[in-house]
């Protein structure tokens, strides 16, 4: 399949067009400065559904323009990574993307509805920053109250929270109230609750924020599974490391995408060997 | 509006107070404690008050006189002091009048009762001319600063009165209705037994519902913004009026528990009647309840943190206290502190509870107040729920 890409030159900022096709990678040289990169082509699969379309989303607090004419796909089953600094427009692309805020401008698509729209978040999970639990209720209430709100039966329920305790290793702690649970376990609680009802889209803001190493290495065994069973996952985060394992990830800074692709097309595009360096010569700023 | 999502918020809200005790404590025990210290305090009749008693009045000696013969002569001011209540008043004999008053202008007793030297002489005259000007008059020199002392004073001096009246009525065969000193008092409603603690009963049941549903609401709402559960349900598939009709409903069965068990202590601990309709006057503490849970949940907005809805608290309870006719008829506030009082929920739901308990009426009567309370709900609840929409 033929595509074209348009590429900024990393040095000089020229915009070029390289034809290629799927699974090629193409050295470009830049007309203008003769900086060296390559341009990859990803090779094409199944993950060719658009789930969530952003249309020069725009979404200004007063005079500070948060979001800025975003454009930007998500595929059916992608892991997709919003990446940038705080304050560069995820948490706020996510917000529109789950009906809390209202877009200024332009348009923002999940599964073919324009958000916000009510029924939508039937197939749509989201885990906000804030653990965002009742303290003062148990695991299993928490967890039957979100069965509640997304209209499960009490069969669906039981089958589905006796996986999902499983899932995030919190069968013991099922008649515990969540004030006396540890701070990993109410994240991995909170999560729980974003999974529950088996969304076809989820929204994770920031969910390893504050979680040891170790656990995050579990989360990501399950963004990954949930991939791999067509769920589409959108994280946001500006750990470098993590923003590795997904399958593509779009770089923000002030509420513009610089660059988009997977980990790998960055670092070779750039010719750099991490992801950081790579956000740096796209024109980021030092994130952590 | 679905109800499998409405109800998961009224479970969820429920569970919760029975996880969080002191919570389920403070709605439970906060009313009850408030009705026993009232109670106690006031509820009871006034006892012991200090009262300066000077009797001047001469008498009338044994003998004939003219018109009216009186064989053993007549007393009247010894006859109404005996007949004074000394449990009520703690009486002082005293022999100077003007030394009485001095007491009482001092603070150091609440009233000076004065018959005058011609007080049975008086009594005398006016019965055998009832077209003259003449009275008998019994000076009460009052401290008014307590009405309910004030009150409890004056109706002592004119029990005692009528009391001395009904017996010489008898001994001097004259009819009551020409005794010129006879005190009549009707009761339109509470038959002369209504105390205190019944005026205030169903105050304090409308004023615990406010109290306990607003304080509740804004904590529980600060905390659902602060903790990011707030987020989570305006993403989900639930509507802004499930999560208030929710809520709603786990108040009023909160509401329910707490409005029994104020009954049933100013029942038991106070003998306090309900004469109306009890179902009535549940109703109209649920829906008092739902226009403050509407108020709590606008009031939520403006706080960040449990801090800042606590400095709500005064805000609404003095004007509630002060001006809502809890403690004192709205006709006693000051004429120009009256206008306020329309505009505080609380006083058309104490109005309406008063008028059932104490007076009986039915829906026909209170529905003034009752649609004040509806409209009220109806307003905040409705307000409440735009505002959990607004996004941005």
């Amino acid at each position: 399949m033929m595509a074209e890409k348009r590429v900024q030159c990393p040095q000089c900022k020229n915009i070029q067009a390289i034809p290629g096709a799927s699974g090629e990678v193409i050295v470009v040289t830049c007309p203008v400065c003769g900086f060296q990169g390559k341009v990859v082509f990803p090779p094409l699969d199944q993950k060719t559904i658009p789930v969530i379309q952003l249309k020069q989303l725009t979404k200004a607090y007063g005079r500070f323009t948060a979001v800025d004419h975003l454009n930007l796909t998500v595929y059916k089953g992608e892991t997709y990574g919003l990446l940038g600094p705080n304050g560069s427009g995820k948490t706020t692309t996510i917000k529109v993307l789950c009906g809390l805020l209202s877009p200024t401008a332009g348009q923002a698509m999940i599964l073919g509805q324009r958000v916000p729209c009510k029924t939508l978040m039937q197939k749509i999970g989201y885990m906000p920053q804030e653990t965002a639990l009742y303290l003062d209720n148990t695991v299993h209430e928490n967890l039957a109250f979100f069965a509640g709100i997304y209209s499960m039966t009490h069969d669906q329920f039981l089958s589905q929270e006796q996986t999902m305790l499983r899932f995030v290793d919190l069968e013991r702690w099922r008649d515990a109230l969540v004030s006396t649970l540890s701070g990993g376990m109410r994240h991995r609680l909170s999560l729980a609750c974003a999974l529950l009802h088996e969304p076809d889209v989820v929204f994770l803001d920031e969910p390893t924020v504050g979680v040891d190493p170790e656990l995050r290495a579990t989360f990501w065994g399950f963004f990954h599974a949930l991939s791999a069973k067509g769920c589409t996952v959108v994280i946001t985060t500006h750990y470098m490391d993590e923003a590795d394992r997904c399958g593509r990830v779009g770089l923000l800074r002030n509420g513009r995408l610089i660059a988009e692709g997977s980990p790998q097309d960055l670092k070779l595009q750039t010719g750099t060997t991490s992801l950081e360096d790579a956000f740096m010569r796209l024109g980021g700023r030092k994130m952590v | 509006m679905r109800l499998q999502r409405t109800l998961a918020f009224s479970k969820r809200t429920l569970l919760q107070f029975r996880h969080d005790r002191r919570t389920l404590a403070f709605v439970l025990v906060m009313p009850l404690l408030m009705i026993l210290i009232f109670g106690y305090t006031f509820g009871g009749d006034v006892k012991g008050v200090n009262v300066q008693l000077v009797n001047n009045d001469f008498g009338i000696q044994p003998g004939g006189t003219p018109g009216i013969s009186f064989s053993q002569g007549i007393f009247l001011g010894d006859n109404i002091s005996k007949h004074l209540d000394t449990e009520t008043l703690d009486i002082h004999v005293s022999a100077n009048a003007s030394e009485a008053r001095q007491l009482v202008h001092d603070g150091k007793a609440w009233a000076a009762v004065i018959f005058p030297a011609n007080f049975s002489e008086n009594f005398q005259w006016s019965l055998a001319y009832p077209e003259s000007s003449i009275r008998p008059t019994v000076e009460v020199y009052l401290d008014g600063s307590n009405p309910t002392i004030a009150g409890a004073v004056l109706k002592a001096v004119s029990q005692a009165i009528q009391d001395t009246m009904n017996a010489l009525a008898v001994t001097l065969n004259i009819s009551q209705a020409h005794s010129p000193l006879a005190v009549s008092t009707v009761y339109a409603y509470g038959g002369g037994e209504t105390r205190f603690i019944d005026y205030f009963a169903p105050g304090v049941i409308s004023f615990a519902i406010m109290m306990v549903t607003t304080m509740i609401t804004i904590i529980l709402f600060v905390n659902e913004r602060r903790n990011g559960t707030l987020q989570r349900l305006l993403a989900s598939p639930a509507t802004e009026a499930e999560i208030v009709v929710g809520y709603s409903l786990a108040f009023a069965v909160i509401g329910l528990l707490q409005s029994i068990v104020v009954l049933v202590a100013a029942m038991v601990l106070f003998n306090v009647s309900i004469v109306g309709n009890i179902f009535l006057a549940l109703l109209v503490v649920m829906l008092l309840g739902f226009g403050h849970q509407g108020l709590g949940i606008l009031l939520s907005a403006g706080a960040k943190n449990e801090l800042q809805a606590v400095q709500f608290i005064p805000l609404i309870l003095f004007p509630s206290i002060l001006l809502a006719g809890l403690f004192w008829p709205i006709e006693s506030i000051p004429s120009y502190l009256q206008p306020i009082s329309y505009v505080i929920p609380l006083r058309y739901g104490i109005d309406a509870e008063r008028s059932v308990m104490l007076r009986g009426w039915g829906l026909g009567e209170i529905w003034i107040d009752v649609a004040v309370l509806i409209a009220f709900a109806a307003l905040t609840l409705t307000g409440s729920a735009l505002l959990l929409k607004r996004k941005s």
